[in-house]
């Protein structure tokens, strides 16, 4: 990963086709009408209403559903299949296999490695094996059961670390071992030599699941030999190109629609497996036919985030010059190339000034599930480590851990070559101001009096953090269409994935043409009838999509003043558009309503292009964040509550402050899940399967574990420089430093550092019980 | 997804003990536990007798006996009924405790007494010895959430958040069957692996939990239920106490201790109750009485930390209960 | 493949089976793909429930009661309310999440009470009212709730949101002013993976005003 948005994870594999440079970059909003106000959004009758259709509400006449057989053990090799006492069940229209010639696909889990759609050889558990189509969802899966399989069982690994032992099962021929990376810059023995206090820990960040609320699935029509595929996805165009790409069709005849989706967080950017077996059901029965997956096995087979474990030496002198950083990870992607170690060490590289760093990462396969990119890939496991090594070198030098962060605070990109400059960083600002409105030293005082009585003792704790992306780029393209009454339409391809994409592109919309955000409509999301875009996803949405926005409706009212010249008889350039009229600068008596400009009712409508220009060169576009949390903790059962979060994120201009907020909320409320609840169990020792395959084993954050009391504190910096909007992304940041602010805070509390997550009972008590006997 | 079953709604409680005679059946009250145990194949269910419409198994009402609640009455209810949180407050606690509003709005008591474990080997694809398998996956497993207590061969832990406080008032519950009526002291409903590792509770088939009696509460007694767990709703007790306690002033005259997310019942801790009773209540008792809870436990390889906190949870609930 | 082949030993096409139905035979016999019929305040309707025992692989005739509108329809004993309100009848407003009440998507309001419809068989739902978010409708308009998540925002991708309404419809039926505590518990067997509880919890606050103020 060179850090440049080229080759970023979720374009990885998608064409991206070149975009023409824009024809004209408009000069920054000097002040904004609509652009920055708290708007709620857009769509939000039609998700309160129950009016959005999402993928899975789809039910199209004549439809089938659809269940797949899947590998129940974690490695093995797949011998005969019976499928005939199913194929005579009721109501069943197909069943296929490896062995069918229709269902004779590859599927690529990197261009290197190529499988077969039903691989023979499941490297783990939940591999699919055969699929049915039947008239209701029970009968396929009656008949799903009655499917007979001869597995020859294999041995399995499942823990990183004994994947790389010499007498480990192979997940693959040749070995465990995927890669190692290694990066270093400056001396790291010198850098220790230098420094006055030297630590070392290990940390692990355990596998977190995805677990949006809709489930993975699609539904798929063919009309002759033109596929039509509904999907709950974050990209329609990837996943039209990679089902054209494995079906050998073009383009044009795979129309992908995904209007509305349920949650994504990274395991929806492209097409899946049920994809092509759910067109190729449909086209065997001639009939729709309708796949999603159960929750079960939504945690079994949709991705996660990487489980890595950790080891970070750092040495720092008295004044807080951190001297060195010495990282090396042990991760894994489970049982296919899915970048089990991708930027887990990026942070590492490249959050605070340090001279002397030097990374080590190894990928190595387990059989286990393939991870999928989750909300900042890498970033809150490298937090975890990093935000906690910092708090431990501050208390040993005897520094404000806040001081320590803000001696350290780059202005270029370390890590990149050349050390490009950030176009801003508000880190600073992000840890200033974020103390100042939590009352941190207030705080930091009262938690370090002592508590004599009570066994529930506060804590307070903070963490900083960079997302490696956020600064968006070409391609986008995207069209704005004036009506002849001066309302407008605005067509993209970009899915809203709750992040308020459409409100925010709306309101940039209304900001240059003056016409009101909930009288746009907006297409978006169809491969057939909108612009290309990328999945939205890795923090670049805003910053990819509204500078392209601004440009197509900066196109329309330049066309728009060259109609209206006409009909008041004076220069275009002389001419300005002020609500729904167009009125002369200079005479402001000369003006005439959108609705009577001649022009336009003969020709209908306007059509604007806007196309998104690239990055300035040489300068990195990063977001920055710091947040701040105070817990409560039980000294006698070990329980951690979280009593009140702040967010200060630098994401260059917040476009929509509702949005904006939400997006904080809920990146914390993430980061409790990792920090706090959440972990995938395997049954490492017996069968390698998933023991906590459901919501209530594998355990998200519910209202009780989340506090009411959240701040968002916006720091706007300014990047007009970045693009035309002055934005940078915000989903990922939100969610990168939250693990580590609350293990932070629950060792202000406590004095017990947890370093591998989550932060339990089950951890926190027996480490309670042990300082007390110390003590 | 949910095989097929066939359906029986019962008109009364003759009718349902007729059709739970067969091979198969099982009782649907509020059906949260029954149709996730089909819907995971836990067990082949052929018929499900729903209870559901009997009205005679709903309600909760007073007598000189003291408090009865119908089998069908809902945590809900309980959880909101003035006289079970006056009178019963660790009743109350535990039924409000239990999963989650939606689920505590259908779920019974009598079905919260007599649903099946959480075990994930249990409840997941592992032919398992409670299966009628030949081992306990627990053993060399994941048994992070297993029993430290009264595990022989099965270490699940009893699930039931009201269980621990009717036993801790000494409810009765009371049993019907075709061959007739019979009431047990509800201590005596759980059935431990040692006795039996294919049953949770000593019904037969055919039987059902009609009500439970509560007996009147004795004056000076204070109750109360404590519950921690990985998540703070929706989830089942990593660790939980019912107690029970007569207090003469300062002093513990006699006191009932039960344990949840310990054993693979309710588990009722003689050496806990034996350790404050004649005792001033304090923190130094408190602790001692953590202590005794466990002073017998058996941790498996990841759940040694129930030892810390069951003393711990026992300790606080003391201290807490001495305060109130 | 066949349409009429004997299903466990039942008769063919038309025949009573059991005191059930196949459903393809129900289908067969009225000759069209819809087997919801909206008999809206129609009691004849609304005749005596059901024979007392279905057979597994037959169905049945129920009548449920969904947003005042009778909906007379046959299902199978083991489907759930959720697969009969979304796959059977199309109500949008009724999330599928899990199907194993664990998530709370599916939340609707029996006789007022916020149940899971996915741990509800839909032969249990007969004779009892039951209310999906279409219902807090009035007509176009949204109702309270509806209203107070638009304004705070308390959603993201939306999916878990129908059953967050429903928990707060629920809840502020039974407590018209309730406590912050209160409004926690009450959406507490409600997951949002995105993670807008903060503002669900300003929009519950903000419904009970609403409410209070008269607006349904």
């Amino acid at each position: 990963m060179n850090g440049n948005d080229d080759g970023f994870y979720y374009l990885r594999g998608i064409p991206v086709p070149e975009t023409p440079l824009p024809d004209q970059n408009p000069q920054p909003w000097q002040k904004t009408e609509v652009v920055g106000r708290p708007l709620p959004r857009v769509d939000a009758y039609e998700r309160v209403s129950g009016n959005a259709i999402y993928p899975s509400d789809i039910v199209l006449p004549n439809m089938l559903y659809a269940a797949v057989l899947r590998c129940p053990h974690p490695h093995a090799i797949v011998g005969k299949i019976d499928t005939s006492a199913a194929e005579r069940m009721p109501g069943v229209r197909a069943v296929i296999t490896g062995s069918s010639p229709e269902a004779d696909f590859s599927w690529p889990y990197s261009p290197e490695m190529k499988t077969k759609l039903f691989n023979p050889h499941c490297r783990f558990e939940g591999e699919e094996v055969a699929a049915v189509a039947a008239d209701t969802i029970y009968q396929a899966w009656d008949a799903v059961r009655a499917v007979s399989v001869n597995y020859n069982i294999l041995a399995f690994v499942s823990d990183e670390a004994k994947a790389l032992a010499t007498d480990a099962p192979s997940v693959h021929a040749g070995g465990n071992k995927l890669k190692i990376d290694r990066y270093s810059r400056g001396d790291v023995e010198q850098g220790f030599a230098d420094a006055d206090v030297v630590l070392e820990e290990t940390y692990r960040s355990e596998c977190e699941l995805h677990t949006p609320t809709e489930s993975h699935g699609c539904v798929a029509r063919w009309d002759g030999d033109h596929l039509s595929i509904w999907q709950s996805t974050q990209g329609v165009y990837s996943i039209q190109a990679t089902v054209a790409k494995i079906m050998d069709l073009p383009l044009s005849k795979v129309r992908v629609i995904g209007h509305y989706m349920g949650g994504g967080f990274g395991s929806k950017l492209g097409a899946d497996k049920f994809t092509i077996i759910a067109a190729v059901l449909a086209k065997i029965t001639a009939r729709p036919v309708k796949l999603f997956m159960t929750r079960e096995e939504t945690l079994i087979a949709a991705g996660n985030r990487p489980p890595v474990s950790m080891r970070l030496k750092a040495g720092v002198k008295r004044d807080g010059t951190l001297t060195t950083l010495d990282f090396s990870a042990v991760g894994t992607g489970g049982a296919y190339p899915a970048g089990g170690t991708s930027l887990v060490d990026w942070l590492i590289r490249d959050l605070y000034l340090c001279p002397n760093v030097r990374t080590e990462t190894t990928d190595v396969y387990v059989n286990a599930g393939p991870a999928r990119a989750f909300r900042a890939p890498g970033h809150p496991q490298c937090s975890w480590a990093l935000e906690q090594m910092l708090d431990a070198l501050a208390e040993r030098i005897g520094m404000d851990p806040l001081d320590l962060r803000l001696k350290n605070i780059p202005s270029y990109s370390q890590a990149r070559p050349g050390n490009p400059p950030y176009v801003s960083t508000g880190l600073r600002e992000c840890i200033t101001e974020g103390a100042k409105v939590f009352g941190w030293h207030e705080a930091r005082k009262k938690t370090a009096e002592p508590t004599a009585g009570s066994h529930i003792r506060r804590g307070v704790g903070m963490a900083s953090a960079l997302w490696i992306g956020g600064g968006g780029g070409p391609p986008s393209t995207i069209v704005v269409k004036l009506f002849s009454d001066g309302s407008v339409s605005l067509n993209m391809g970009a899915s809203d994935i709750g992040t308020g994409t459409k409100t925010v592109m709306a309101m940039v919309v209304s900001e240059e043409l003056g016409v009101k955000p909930d009288v746009i409509q907006i297409e978006n999301a169809d491969t057939g009838t909108t612009q290309y875009a990328t999945p939205s996803g890795g923090s670049k949405t805003v910053p990819t999509e509204s500078p392209a926005v601004r440009a197509a409706a900066i196109h329309v009212k330049q066309q728009l003043l060259a109609l209206a010249a006409v009909d008041l008889k004076t220069d275009e350039s002389s001419l300005t558009l002020i609500g729904d009229a167009v009125v002369s600068q200079a005479d402001p008596e000369r003006q005439i309503r959108i609705r009577d400009i001649s022009g336009l009712k003969k020709r209908g409508l306007i059509i604007g292009v806007g196309y998104r220009g690239p990055n300035p060169e040489g300068k990195v576009i990063n977001p920055f964040a710091a947040q701040f949390c105070e817990v409560e903790v039980n000294t006698l059962t070990g329980e951690v509550k979280v009593i009140r979060f702040l967010g200060a994120h630098d994401s260059g201009r917040v476009m929509d402050r509702l949005t904006f907020d939400n997006q904080v909320f809920g990146g914390i409320t993430m980061g409790i899940g990792l920090g706090l609840t959440e972990a995938r169990i395997l049954d490492r020792n017996q069968t390698g399967k998933m023991v906590n395959r459901n919501w209530h084993d594998y355990k998200i954050p519910t209202a009780m574990d989340v506090p009411a009391n959240i701040i968002s504190l916006p720091i706007e910096t300014d990047n007009r420089e970045a693009n035309t909007t002055g934005t940078k992304g915000l989903g990922e940041p939100v969610t990168i430093p939250t693990a580590g602010a609350i293990a932070n805070a629950v060792y202000n509390a406590v004095g017990v550092r947890i370093t591998g997550t989550p932060i339990n009972p089950l951890q926190l008590c027996s480490a309670l019980a042990l300082l007390r006997k110390e003590e | 997804m949910m095989p097929e079953f066939t359906y029986i709604r019962a008109k009364s409680l003759k009718d349902a003990f007729s059709h739970l005679s067969g091979e198969g059946a099982r009782i649907h009250a509020g059906g949260t536990d029954i149709l996730g145990c089909m819907r995971d194949k836990i067990f082949d269910v052929k018929s499900v007798v729903s209870i559901s419409g009997l009205n005679d198994l709903k309600g909760i009402r007073e007598t000189g006996e003291g408090l009865h609640i119908g089998a069908l009455v809902t945590l809900t209810e309980i959880a909101e009924n003035p006289a079970v949180n006056g009178r019963y407050p660790a009743l109350a606690q535990g039924a409000a405790s239990a999963s989650s509003p939606q689920l505590r709005n259908q779920g019974t008591i009598g079905g919260n007494l007599c649903q099946k474990p959480r075990c994930w080997y249990y409840r997941g694809e592992f032919h398992c010895l409670r299966k009628g398998g030949d081992r306990c996956f627990a053993v060399a497993g994941e048994n992070h959430y297993h029993c430290i207590l009264g595990g022989e061969g099965c270490y699940i832990v009893h699930p039931s958040d009201t269980a621990p406080a009717l036993i801790a008032y000494g409810a009765a519950v009371h049993i019907e069957g075709r061959k007739g009526k019979r009431s047990i002291p509800i201590e005596n409903l759980f059935v431990l692996p040692s006795q039996d590792v294919t049953r949770e509770t000593v019904l037969e088939p055919g039987e059902i939990v009609t009500e439970i009696l509560l007996p009147p509460p004795a004056k000076q007694m204070k109750s109360s239920y404590r519950k921690v767990r990985a998540r703070r709703s929706w989830d089942f007790a990593v660790a939980g106490v019912a107690l029970a306690l007569q207090l003469k002033g300062d002093i513990v005259s006699s006191a009932r201790i039960v344990l949840s997310g310990a054993a693979p019942i309710p588990w009722r801790s003689k050496e806990a109750e034996d350790s404050i009773t004649g005792k001033i209540l304090d923190t130094a008792n408190a602790r001692k009485t953590g202590a005794a809870a466990v002073s017998g436990a058996q941790p498996l390889e990841h759940n040694g930390y129930k030892i810390q906190l069951f003393r711990g949870i026992i300790e606080e609930a003391l201290i807490t209960i001495s305060a109130a | 493949m066949s349409e009429d082949r004997d299903e466990k030993g039942c008769g063919g096409r038309g025949e009573e089976c059991g005191r059930g139905m196949t459903r393809r035979n129900f289908l067969a016999s009225l000759g069209v793909g819809a087997i919801a019929i909206a008999a809206s305040g129609n009691p004849a309707a609304e005749k005596e429930a059901s024979a007392a025992v279905i057979k597994s692989g037959e169905a049945l005739e129920i009548n449920l009661q969904i947003n005042g509108h009778a909906h007379r329809l046959l299902v199978e004993p083991r489907w759930s309310l959720l697969h009969v309100l979304r796959e059977e009848l199309g109500f949008t407003g009724t999330k599928e999440g899990c199907e194993r009440g664990e998530c709370g998507a599916c939340t609707v309001l029996i006789d007022n009470i916020p149940r899971y419809a996915c741990m509800t068989l839909a032969v249990e739902a007969e004779g009892k009212e039951i209310t999906t978010l279409e219902g807090l409708m009035h007509g176009e308009k949204l109702g309270a709730v509806q209203q107070a998540f638009v304004e705070h925002d308390a959603l993201q991708c939306g999916y878990c949101t129908p059953g967050q309404i429903m928990a707060v419809e629920g809840l502020l039926r039974k407590k018209p002013d309730p406590s912050l505590d209160e409004i926690r518990t009450g959406v507490s067997g409600n997951l949002c993976r995105c993670g807008a509880y903060v503002n669900i919890f300003k929009a519950a606050k903000k419904a009970g005003q609403l409410k209070r103020g008269g607006v349904l």
